[in-house]
């Protein structure tokens, strides 16, 4: 979807074909072609890879499903609320971390070590505390998302212009004004891309805590399907997982790229 | 001179600001014990070589350092922070980037809640003053750095600051424009009866706008002297060329010439001893 949206514009852009786009058209079929070639030499053990046609039938099987979108629906509202939940405390805990160099140095070192850290060593820990429902997922999912956040807000408070902060205290703007009218936009950069990082952090959490243990969702899907073998059905739901991940990531981009191509 | 800074009619008064910073090298005096006064309606300019202490001085006073010693106070009043009958106008750029320039120049008037047409006629008042017609939805981003310290301009006279205090505002500019917008600038001075402290260190723009200039010297910042410019009003840019314009220049011109000396020895030694720290 995506895809097709960016290749127009470049199309667009420019009225006769132009090399990258070209060469992009002729990575993809090459792909396919090697991809279509592999399912039909049968040299790997039957269904790993599938013929293309198969995929493709198992796809249309799935967008007719209804119990599909149910368990899309499940998996998109514990994302929301864990980038919701997980995103709204990144932003102010980087705010005050950003503001505060005392409370940053106390509690900044805490941060650089647990983001990194593989969120789903604690889906013990969120199962134990919220049971096997979307409860959990959504608190192994906010959790992954908030460090990120919180850390590219922090730093991005940082690398405001002082002198912007100068003019707002000059007009003697309040807490509240400064936070709207010039924390925030003056940091519009770096909170998107936290939101971006955040959302890709609480997507792949989600659906890890998904297929670990679960009785819907997408990534229960996932795995149902893999623990029967049924790998057409599998391909297609992780193709679909993959478009409507790069759909969001632009969604996303776009939500901030509007604002960044003339205001900067 | 009667006791009472209100008695004598002065609006903004300092008294033995002392501003000290730590750095790397050890502790700096950037101001060093400076007093004045302005008095109600006053263009006073304060002029210095660079790095003397100017633009800290002008934080002080727009009540936006707190880590300084000496008092300042407005009609009477000791500050503790921005004064409502303040306005700055910032030395460094600083308009809004994700703002156009009608919403940068009505910025104040948002923050006060003024009514969204108003505010937008008021701030195309002063665009127009700073001689931005056209410019009006464009953001800064797609304006010259001139035109952008134009708009800081026009933000901060938008709100008709009783008091006016400006670092350097015209200092982007090439000399016609300077002129042409130093004689709005009096303009609106004399028409609002505006006090107003300009910082700068041209000495033919301070000569042509003040009152009373107060030259400042080389580090530590202490001031040199005050110089008062008995030069009749209204005074637009074509007094530059007088006889007697040229007399104030020049003694202005002698002092400042023996400080910047001073400033460029002090600089060329640093970078010699930090060049044998390094070897
Ligand atoms: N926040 C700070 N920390 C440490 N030193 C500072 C700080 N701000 C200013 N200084 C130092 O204080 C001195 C005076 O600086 P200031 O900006 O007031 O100079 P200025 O007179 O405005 O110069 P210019 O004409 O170049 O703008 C300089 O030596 C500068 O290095
Ligand atoms: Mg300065």
């Amino acid at each position: 979807m995506a895809e097709t949206g960016r290749l127009r514009q470049t199309a667009v852009a420019s009225p006769a074909i132009n090399p990258v786009t070209l060469l992009r058209i002729a990575i993809i079929l090459a792909v396919l072609a090697a991809w279509e070639f592999l399912a039909h030499s049968g040299w790997l053990y039957r269904d790993v890879v599938p013929s293309l046609l198969s995929i493709g039938r198992a796809m249309a099987a799935l967008l007719t499903d209804r119990n599909y979108y149910f368990n899309l629906g499940v998996t998109a509202a514990e994302i929301g609320a864990a980038l919701a939940i997980g995103g709204s405390a990144g932003l102010v805990v980087g705010l005050v971390l950003g503001a505060n160099r005392f409370l940053a140095r106390a509690f900044e070192p805490y941060l650089y070590y647990l983001g990194p850290t593989p969120k789903i060593i604690f889906f013990p820990i969120m199962i134990m505390w919220f049971g096997v429902g979307p409860e959990s997922k959504v608190a192994l999912g906010t959790l992954s998302c908030f460090f990120p956040v919180a850390l590219n807000v922090a730093a991005g408070m940082r690398q405001i212009d002082k002198v912007l902060v100068r003019v707002g205290r000059s007009f003697r703007a309040s807490t509240w004004q400064m936070v709207q009218k010039i924390y925030l936009p003056a940091m519009r950069h770096p909170i998107i891309n936290g939101v971006r990082l955040g959302f890709g952090f609480a997507l792949i959490g989600t659906l890890l805590a998904e297929t670990k243990l679960s009785n819907k969702g997408i990534g229960f899907l996932i795995i149902q399907t893999y623990s029967i073998f049924d790998m057409p059905a599998m391909y297609a739901m992780l193709i679909v997982l993959f478009v409507l991940a790069i759909g969001a990531n632009a969604l996303i981009g776009k939500l901030g790229g509007l604002d960044s191509i003339k205001r900067n | 001179m009667p006791p009472d800074p209100v008695a004598r009619n002065a609006i903004l008064v300092a008294e033995d600001i002392i501003v000290r910073f730590d750095t790397p090298e050890g502790p700096l005096t950037a101001v060093d014990n400076v007093s004045f006064e302005v008095r109600q309606g006053e263009f006073l300019s304060v002029i210095g070589p660079s790095g003397c202490g100017k633009s800290t001085l002008f934080n002080v006073i727009g009540g936006l350092l707190s880590s300084h010693e000496g008092i300042v106070s407005v009609a009477g009043e000791t500050i503790s922070g921005p004064h409502k009958s303040i306005g700055m106008v910032f030395q460094e750029e600083s308009t809004f980037p994700w703002r156009t320039v009608t919403d940068n120049v009505a910025f104040p008037l948002e923050l006060v809640g003024m009514s969204k047409a108003k505010r937008v006629e008021r701030a195309r008042h002063f665009i127009s003053l700073v001689g931005l017609d056209g410019f009006e939805n464009r953001y800064p981003g797609e304006l010259s750095g001139g035109m952008r310290q134009r708009v800081s301009l026009a933000r901060t006279l938008a709100c008709e600051p009783s008091i006016l205090l400006m670092d350097e505002p015209f200092a982007a500019l090439d000399e016609q424009t300077r002129l042409l917008l130093g004689d709005k600038v009096l303009q609106i001075q004399q028409q609002l009866k505006q006090t107003t402290l300009l910082i700068t260190h041209n000495i033919t723009e301070a000569v042509q706008m003040s009152d009373r200039i107060l030259v400042m010297t080389y580090r530590p910042g202490k001031l040199k002297r005050v110089v008062e410019i008995n030069l009749p009003r209204p005074r637009t840019s074509e007094i530059v060329g007088s006889e007697t314009f040229g007399r104030y220049v020049a003694q202005i011109w002698n002092d400042l010439r023996e400080e910047a000396n001073r400033g460029m020895r002090d600089e060329e030694q640093n970078a010699l001893r930090q060049e044998e720290q390094a070897l």
